[in-house]
């Protein structure tokens, strides 16, 4: 099994920046990743043994709104995966507090999934580094619009109320699927700088704050 | 958090899943090295950064010139302050911030540090889990161990763990309720304890002390019956179900039904078991072996600290070796937040101490005094010191008491700044070196200061004890003034008396080098002698009588460390080949798997010898060997080990020699032999060669 990982196991990068993805079993985690990871599409469904993850490197570049010139960053990821399978619940959610940044998937063609993205929420506001981590909603598999169980309004509605941007993909046709990790990978990145520019005690009020504040602007990237 | 860590149940995977499981760490271990390696190189650039630039107030500190660069201020003093580390600093120190804000060169620098390293991420970790009240604090100061390496992860954790589980029957000690009791409340565990598919409504009656929280840990197929009634407005109950999120940590410190117990990891075992005092047999094995068993977080470090290429030249012997204290490792993790403190600090505060300066800037100072340059100085004067062993401690403690006569460092100025600095050789790593207090303008210093070394006796004996004597400059290399070398094998370490010996200078490849060339790591093994195998079908009366015979002998290979490379790029693929020798000629071989590109590698495997005595063992011999894997020629000899009890006569095809075992080796077979039944783990030195005696 080759991976794109042979080519970069050099220490040449600027930041290691960790995300994970979580959701129910099925959602579409484990391809979504790999589409991301290597362009391509695996329509077998094989199930995750507890914990996975897989690696890229990125060229970041920051773009500043008041015009100082953006500054290009190499950034490995690495992009945990885990199960949704509950029997691996204790080991997964272990792995929560060691990722930067999170990707909430469920399925657009599964309710329940849908319905299970709170309690998702719940694990993470418990398991992960803080309380408020960036995280993005993602709804996957919206290539199957006639197996379509929720609606796009529903779920815009509840990342709104979570404050956190929300997109629909689809690993199959590698919709959107960029546009994700990058979205993250732009609050994790922003969530940085906060930290390290208010290195008081209270970095981490004011960095939720801004969190609450950056949350809305996020939402309108959304290209829903 | 730490106890979070610590019970992630892993006993509920297949053998296959584990497996599975155990590739994805070892990849994650990869790329946590190569993330180590960069880490380190950048925190050391700071470091020197921060040498050059800021500015330390023993000297004279000037209100009117840049902290930074030294160049004298203009008038308008105030508006220059740096706002984050409030020095002075002149226009061209500056670092504009994306806010038009602007910071000095060093605050820049440190938070860009910050980033890059993932301390950001790592300080705001620490910031959430450490309000944890109660149990946290208590585990910690009685343990005297960290609530949790700043930068550990769960796949570090785990991976450690995991091994040990996988290959381990069961051989270390059983929990103590007691001791589990402590760090039984955590949310994990409590889903542990309900296993995976137990309600809720179940846990909460299970154990007491939980906050209303609770519900929340549950799964969400547990939420599902309510997410059904709730299906008419979703949004509506996301958000009650969010609101009281917030304080999970906050769980309390107290009891917790102890049917978790048997689910708790074996990490946590060891590092509890640290606190057992019942059991003399189990106090004294432990205290030899403290490092090696019972903080798995710091083993991991010290693996860590072995790759190579760190760009931290501190040698290619500057890994750990066990048996000394790890709390001095975990002072290096926190040098750059030393810095940083000490940077602020000096704010207004022209009298703060050297000594604070000296612990951080003068371990990185004797990085560079390793380069060689100490050739300018005519070596002279002598030390006195005296050295004592201390058995209840297991310690060893070096008493510097004073130089007399050293030369001058700089014979013009009359400059000299002498401090001692003492390693057990061969380790010459940051665990293994201790240094005195700076003595000012002196060539007869007078220190009385002791430094300690937790060891066990037996290891002592292989080691050399090293003191050399520098010259501190804080503005160009330190200055070798001369050292001593005692072999501690042959050496009184009981009566403390005093000695004065006469320096002398760097002999090129002394005794010092030639025990490097011996030196060729350890392994950690631990031995357990089971009495009787009680198989419940043949619990037959008759069988009573030759119970002496089914007795086995588990040898369990736990790791090696510090094994030299034979592959480039410095790593090797090694296993351990273990014979059990018999004065009858019999010996029966086995081997572990191969543990891939690693100097440091966990095998993690266990012999089993079935059909022993006692009576047997003591006239048998135990030999492991180390070799490194080779695809296309004959294996490496990378060291090895021979137990048995002494002298013991042995026979091989038709030759008959002689075991040599000597110091640990024999104390470690004779401690299996005498408490059956109960693990004696070791960490052996390796032999550079098993020539045999006849």
């Amino acid at each position: 099994m080759l991976r794109a990982v042979s080519t970069m196991t050099d220490g040449d990068y600027d930041y290691l920046i960790k995300l994970l993805t979580l959701g129910d079993s099925g959602v579409g985690k484990t391809t979504f990743l790999y589409r991301y990871t290597d362009n391509k599409f695996n329509p077998k469904f094989i199930t995750t043994v507890g914990i996975d993850f897989r690696e890229k490197r990125v060229v970041y570049s920051t773009n500043s709104p008041n015009g100082s010139r953006g500054k290009t960053f190499k950034v490995h990821l690495q992009l945990w995966d885990t199960a949704g399978q509950e029997r691996f619940r204790s080991l997964t959610t272990a792995f929560f507090r060691d990722a930067m940044g999170f990707l909430l998937m469920f399925d657009l063609t599964s309710q329940q999934s849908f319905l299970n993205v709170r309690n998702w929420m719940s694990q993470l506001q418990a398991n992960a580094y803080c309380e408020n981590p960036d995280i993005v909603l993602v709804g996957n598999k919206a290539d199957l619009a006639d197996q379509r169980e929720v609606q796009e309004r529903q779920a815009k509605e509840l990342a709104e109320r979570y404050g956190i941007p929300y997109f629909e993909t689809s690993a199959a046709t590698g919709v959107q699927v960029d546009r994700v990790v990058v979205t993250l990978l732009d609050l994790v990145m922003k969530r940085m700088e906060q930290c390290v520019e208010k290195p008081t005690p209270d970095t981490q009020n004011a960095a939720s704050t801004a969190q609450l504040d950056s949350a809305p602007a996020s939402q309108k990237k959304c290209a829903c | 958090m730490v106890q979070t860590m610590e019970m992630i149940n892993v006993s509920f995977l297949t053998d296959v899943e584990r497996e599975l499981i155990l590739e994805v760490l070892r990849r994650d271990e990869e790329l946590r090295r190569l993330e180590e390696q960069r880490v380190k190189k950048l925190k050391v650039e700071f470091l020197d950064i921060k040498r050059k630039g800021a500015k330390r107030t023993d000297g004279s500190y000037s209100e009117h010139s840049c902290g930074r660069c030294q160049e004298p201020l203009g008038r308008l003093a105030t508006s220059n302050q740096c706002p984050a580390c409030k020095h002075q600093v002149c226009q061209t120190c500056r670092s504009i911030r994306a806010n038009a804000s602007w910071v000095c060169t060093v605050c820049a620098k440190e938070a860009e540090l910050k980033k890059s390293t993932g301390d950001w991420f790592f300080d705001q970790r620490v910031n959430r889990f450490s309000s944890a009240p109660g149990h946290d604090l208590v585990r910690v100061s009685l343990r005297k161990r960290p609530a949790m390496k700043k930068r550990e992860t769960t796949g570090e954790v785990l991976l450690n763990s995991a091994e040990l589980n996988s290959s381990l029957p069961g051989p270390v000690p059983r929990p103590r309720l007691k001791d589990l009791a402590v760090g039984n409340s955590s949310p994990s565990s409590e889903r542990l304890a309900r296993g995976t598919t137990d309600s809720a409504e179940k846990a909460s009656l299970s154990s007491s002390g939980r906050t209303d929280t609770d519900s929340l840990h549950s799964s969400p197929s547990g939420h599902r019956k309510a997410d059904e009634v709730n299906k008419s407005s979703p949004a509506g109950s996301t958000a009650s179900s969010v609101a009281p999120l917030t304080k999970t940590h906050s769980r309390s410190g107290s009891t917790a039904s102890t049917e978790t117990s048997s689910l708790i990891h074996h990490i946590n075992v060891c590092s509890d078991s640290l606190n057992d005092v019942d059991g003399l047999f189990k106090k004294s094995v432990r205290r030899v072996h403290k490092i090696s068993d019972f903080k798995p977080t710091s083993v991991m470090d010290l693996r860590k600290d072995a790759t190579e290429d760190t760009g931290v030249s501190m040698g290619d012997r500057s890994k750990s070796v066990p048996g000394l204290n790890v709390e001095e490792e975990e002072e290096e993790e926190e040098d750059i937040d030393n810095l940083v403190n000490i940077h602020r600090r000096t704010v207004g505060n022209s009298a703060y101490s050297l000594n604070s300066s000296r612990s951080t800037l003068g371990s990185m100072m004797s990085v560079y005094s390793e380069a060689g340059d100490y050739d300018t100085v005519d070596v002279s004067g002598d030390i006195v010191f005296s050295l004592r062993y201390d058995e209840g401690t297991q310690s060893l403690a070096v008493l510097v008491k004073e130089c007399h006569g050293l030369a001058y460092a700089d014979p013009v100025k009359m400059k000299c700044n002498p401090y001692v600095k003492c390693y057990l050789l061969p380790d010459k790593s940051r665990q293994s070196k201790k240094k005195t207090a700076v003595k000012r303008n002196t060539i007869n210093p007078s220190y009385n200061e002791t430094l300690k070394y937790s060891i066990s006796r037996s290891q002592l004996s292989t080691r050399t004890l090293q003191l050399s004597v520098w010259h501190y400059d804080r503005f160009s290399h330190n200055a070798f003034l001369g050292e001593v070398e005692v072999l501690l094998d042959c050496h009184d370490i009981d009566s403390g008396h005093e000695e004065c010996v006469t320096l002398r200078g760097k002999v090129a490849s002394s005794s010092a080098k030639s025990a490097f060339a011996q030196y060729k790591g350890e392994l950690v093994i631990s031995l357990k002698y089971v009495s009787e195998i009680e198989k419940p079908s043949q619990k037959q009366r008759g069988r009573k009588a030759k119970a002496e015979d089914s007795g086995e002998l588990h040898v369990l290979i736990k790791e090696a460390k510090n094994l030299s490379a034979v592959k480039a790029g410095g790593t090797s693929d090694s296993f351990v080949k273990g014979y059990l020798l018999s004065s009858k000629g019999k010996s029966t071989k086995k081997k572990t798997q191969v543990v891939k590109k690693t100097l440091n590698p966990h095998y993690n495997h266990t012999f089993v010898h079935k059909e022993l005595s006692l009576e047997q063992l003591k006239g048998m011999c135990l030999e492991l060997t180390i070799w490194d894997q080779e695809a296309m020629s004959s294996n490496d000899f990378l060291g090895g080990v021979r137990l048995s009890s002494g002298a013991v006569h042995l026979k091989e095809g038709k030759k008959e020699w002689v075991a040599d075992s000597t110091g640990e080796e024999v104390s470690l077979w004779q401690k299996m032999m005498q408490f059956p039944d109960s693990w004696a783990e070791g960490t052996l030195q390796l032999r550079s060669s098993m020539g045999k005696a006849k």
